[in-house]
């Protein structure tokens, strides 16, 4: 009788909802140039996933002034160009199907919201690594400065070069 | 031909010459234009002021954005150069209201309400009104996360209008900074040349009032220079890290000797004027000119090129 009871329950708790919560970040962005390339790093992002009828729904967010150069005045001048001030988060967005968990590779359409634009990313590549009970996400968006109308800053009157890639590595919990 | 010329006639031709560099350089990023006033109420659907809502004005010629929240009242106030705008009003816990063109004037302010609904918004802005129909893109089903369900302070997600428009203004300034401070290497490193037929032995007259014009140029220029930087709007709370540390440093040894370099400078040619060979604390010019050239070389190297 205790069988049947568990057996039938299975179906519900498959079913059932279960949640992410981003437990480590690290983003990085790079801008190119000749004289002067350099990278931000930020281990400020929150996120949070939520995983209903076999799709789940993951929302990052992450503060434009957590992302830390080295360099005091260059991190000034990049909330200026982003208008980070105005627009103080930087939002990704995204749906996969719960079973991606599982794929040691997946690749996700982004909803990326940023200087006060919105821009989509199809089908980014990200690995995927089980570690205990932690999922640890690592791949790159490959972002531009046009692609959010941030004019590009330039040194010596030369500007940077339109690719902005960000480096994405995130460690997800159940909760 | 140079060295024919009187050295009054000199002077004022590289006066001239610092005028004209000035203007090229500071008129594109000052330009002028009349200026309107938009100015309205935000309130919601039963007419209640909306408070901290922000309006966004996006001039539809040059993209450019200016952004006001509205007080406790619901009223705001933006000051815009004159021409055509899409304004944008958004507030947490509402849908975005969006006026897709009004012209501002000089002449008239503009009075322009925004009315909003509730709903929901996220990071305070606009809800994009295309979105691509991508097989795994994101949802708007009710189980997605928001920002609310972060934990992120009010801070992290509040925008600052005013934090903005200052560090506006600062790269403004800034930039002005760099490119005066490119130029006057220019002079500087003529007035360093031309030094070598100047001084010593040297008994020409016309090579010293050369020496002496093109460093007055020099002098002229980095004061503009320094003026912009002396200037430019300090962030509150922002602690000084990397490169910029040493820049600002070496403004201690170079701005004294842009002081100090011409008054030596001008002992030393009245003494050589004198038929008199350059002694005492006038001496000590080309040493102290090498210095404050050598930090004005370094500080502008270090902002320039990655070690």
């Amino acid at each position: 009788m205790l069988i049947v009871v568990l057996l039938a329950s299975l179906p519900v708790l498959a079913a059932a909802d279960s949640q992410w919560v981003l437990q480590q970040s690290t983003l990085t962005y790079h801008v190119s140039h000749p004289l002067h390339p350099s990278e931000g790093v930020s281990h400020g992002a929150k996120g949070k996933g939520v995983c209903h009828a076999g799709q789940c729904e993951f929302l990052i967010a992450v503060p434009v002034k957590s992302f830390d150069s080295g360099d005091s005045n260059r991190d000034l001048h990049m909330i200026q160009v982003t208008r980070g001030a105005e627009f103080p988060l930087v939002t990704v967005r995204t749906r996969l199907p719960e079973s991606d968990a599982a794929a040691s590779t997946i690749n996700a359409d982004l909803e990326i919201q940023f200087a006060g634009q919105t821009a989509h990313y199809k089908q980014v590549p990200f690995k995927v690594e089980k570690q205990g009970g932690e999922t640890h996400i690592t791949g790159t968006i490959p972002a531009t400065l046009t692609d959010f109308k941030i004019d590009p800053p330039s040194l010596l009157t030369m500007p940077v070069k339109n690719d902005i890639p960000v480096r994405v590595d995130l460690t997800w919990r159940p909760q | 031909m140079l060295r024919n010329w009187p050295c009054k006639q000199l002077g004022t031709l590289l006066w001239s010459l610092a005028v004209c560099v000035l203007v090229q350089v500071a008129a594109p990023l000052t330009a002028q234009t009349s200026t309107g006033v938009v100015r309205g109420t935000v309130g919601d659907e039963s007419g209640k002021a909306v408070r901290n809502a922000s309006v966004t004005a996006t001039s539809i010629d040059t993209g450019q954005k200016q952004t006001a929240n509205t007080g406790s009242d619901g009223t705001y106030k933006l000051e815009l150069p004159a021409g055509d705008y899409r304004l944008t009003f958004e507030a947490t816990g509402f849908t975005t209201f969006e006026i897709s063109s009004a012209t501002v004037s000089a002449t008239v302010p503009v009075v322009l309400d925004g009315k909003l609904e509730k709903g929901e918004q996220v990071n305070g802005q606009a809800t994009p009104t295309q979105q691509e129909n991508l097989p795994n893109a994101p949802s708007s089903s009710t189980t997605a996360p928001s920002l609310s369900d972060l934990g992120l302070t009010p801070e992290q997600t509040q925008g600052n209008a005013r934090e903005q428009a200052l560090l506006d203004k600062r790269t403004h300034m800034l930039k002005i900074h760099q490119r005066m401070g490119l130029i006057t290497t220019i002079p500087l490193i003529a007035t360093v040349a031309i030094s070598f037929n100047a001084g010593g032995k040297s008994t020409s007259s016309a090579s010293r009032d050369l020496h002496a014009a093109l460093g007055g140029l020099t002098g002229d220029l980095y004061g503009i220079t320094a003026y912009y930087a002396i200037r430019a709007p300090r962030v509150p709370g922002t602690k000084k890290r990397g490169p910029i540390k040493f820049h600002e440093a070496m403004a201690w040894i170079h701005g004294p000797g842009m002081i100090l370099t011409p008054i030596l400078g001008i002992m030393a040619f009245d003494e050589k004027n004198k038929g008199e060979k350059v002694h005492g604390i006038a001496s000590a010019h080309n040493p102290v000119a090498i210095v404050t050239a050598g930090a004005f070389g370094a500080a502008l190297l270090s902002v320039s090129v990655k070690f």
